[in-house]
């Protein structure tokens, strides 16, 4: 491979995260804590395709993602991999109307940091979560840390709560979650 | 253990004695698997899928979000209890993370086993402690896991 190969690579490379990052100061995301958001909807019902292909990713060969026949008898369908709750609520990456995708309200806290990584998460699947049913989320930020040095680099630890639930408001899940929002170490 | 009438195992309650070691799971996980992570998850943060985002970060290579590495922890768990149990909590510590190349290296203990008579129709749950480490050796991420389990 010629410098010519590793210029190519480097146009294609993502200059920007397609999630819509807020920015701010710490003072900034305080103010953002006790915020509950709206119910948010996922934009399709989960579908055998999606926990397939997660249980697919992980190689996990349990009945109850393959079979219908069992999952049928046992849990009333297909359940969706409890481990792929969080995707189920993610937008697509692109919609036809242009649109950004409405992210998860922990990336709406404004901060400095100019990425993130996930620290920690804490979830309780109340009942199983079926082929067919369509999941909202509602989100709340519960605290934000004062700037932490890690070897990632400088940022703070976000912690939310997000409680998912069916269209007939039947809870599925709680979650509690702690992001770091950092700018990596030599970008400061 | 039992089978069910369709042929897959069935761990009971009362048949599990802890402590219990579970068996080890091994999964190598490469670009493909990385690539496959985004495309199941819907996850198209960049560091799961642009080595040169990846590297701009302090990364060595790209690396797999939270959900695959929970998905591992929950599989570890229900190949040992077999289809018809259920997680009804897991707790995940995200250390170290797992990159493309890296082999990830499951153990599970069963610690606990307990009636929780808190809820209409009584649970019988079995807690796990599982570790995922990559291929060094290296801690990456300790998960707590509750089990429902047929009584």
């Amino acid at each position: 491979m010629g410098p010519g190969a590793t210029r190519r690579r480097a146009d294609g490379v993502t200059t920007h995260i397609s999630y819509e990052l807020a920015f701010g100061t710490y003072q900034d995301a305080l103010r953002m804590v006790g915020v509950r958001t709206e119910a948010r909807f996922a934009g399709t019902a989960v579908s055998a395709a999606r926990i397939q292909h997660f249980a697919a990713l992980v190689r996990d060969s349990n009945a109850s993602y393959w079979d219908d026949e069992f999952a049928t008898r046992v849990w009333g369908g297909l359940i969706a991999p409890p481990a792929l709750l969080m995707g189920l609520l993610i937008p697509p990456p692109w919609v036809p109307t242009g649109q950004p995708p409405v992210p998860s309200i922990v990336l709406r806290v404004p901060l400095p940091g100019t990425t993130f990584v996930n620290a920690s998460n804490d979830v309780e699947f109340l009942i199983p979560i079926t082929d067919g049913d369509r999941l909202s989320v509602v989100e709340e930020v519960v605290s934000v840390s004062p700037e932490k040095r890690t070897r990632l680099g400088a940022g703070h630890f976000v912690e939310t709560h997000d409680t998912y639930r069916r269209v007939d408001a039947t809870p599925v899940a709680t979650s509690r979650n702690t992001l770091f929002r950092f700018t990596p170490a030599g970008d400061s | 253990m039992t089978r069910d009438d369709i042929g897959y195992h069935r761990l009971e309650w009362h048949q599990i004695t802890v402590p219990t070691d579970l068996p080890e799971v091994i999964d190598e996980i490469d670009y493909q698997r990385v690539v496959m992570n985004a495309g199941a998850t819907w996850d198209y943060f960049p560091g799961h899928y642009d080595p040169v985002y990846a590297e701009k970060q302090g990364h060595p290579a790209i690396f797999v979000n939270t959900m695959h590495i929970a998905g591992f922890v929950d599989r570890i768990a229900t190949d040992w209890a077999g289809p018809s149990s259920r997680v009804v909590r897991r707790k995940v510590s995200l250390l170290g993370p797992i990159y493309a190349g890296d082999t990830m290296v499951g153990r599970g203990r069963a610690v606990d086993k307990r009636l929780d008579t808190s809820t209409d129709a009584p649970r019988y749950l079995v807690d796990l402690e599982i570790a995922v480490a990559n291929q060094r050796g290296e801690l990456c991420c300790p998960a707590e896991v509750t089990l429902e389990l047929s009584s």
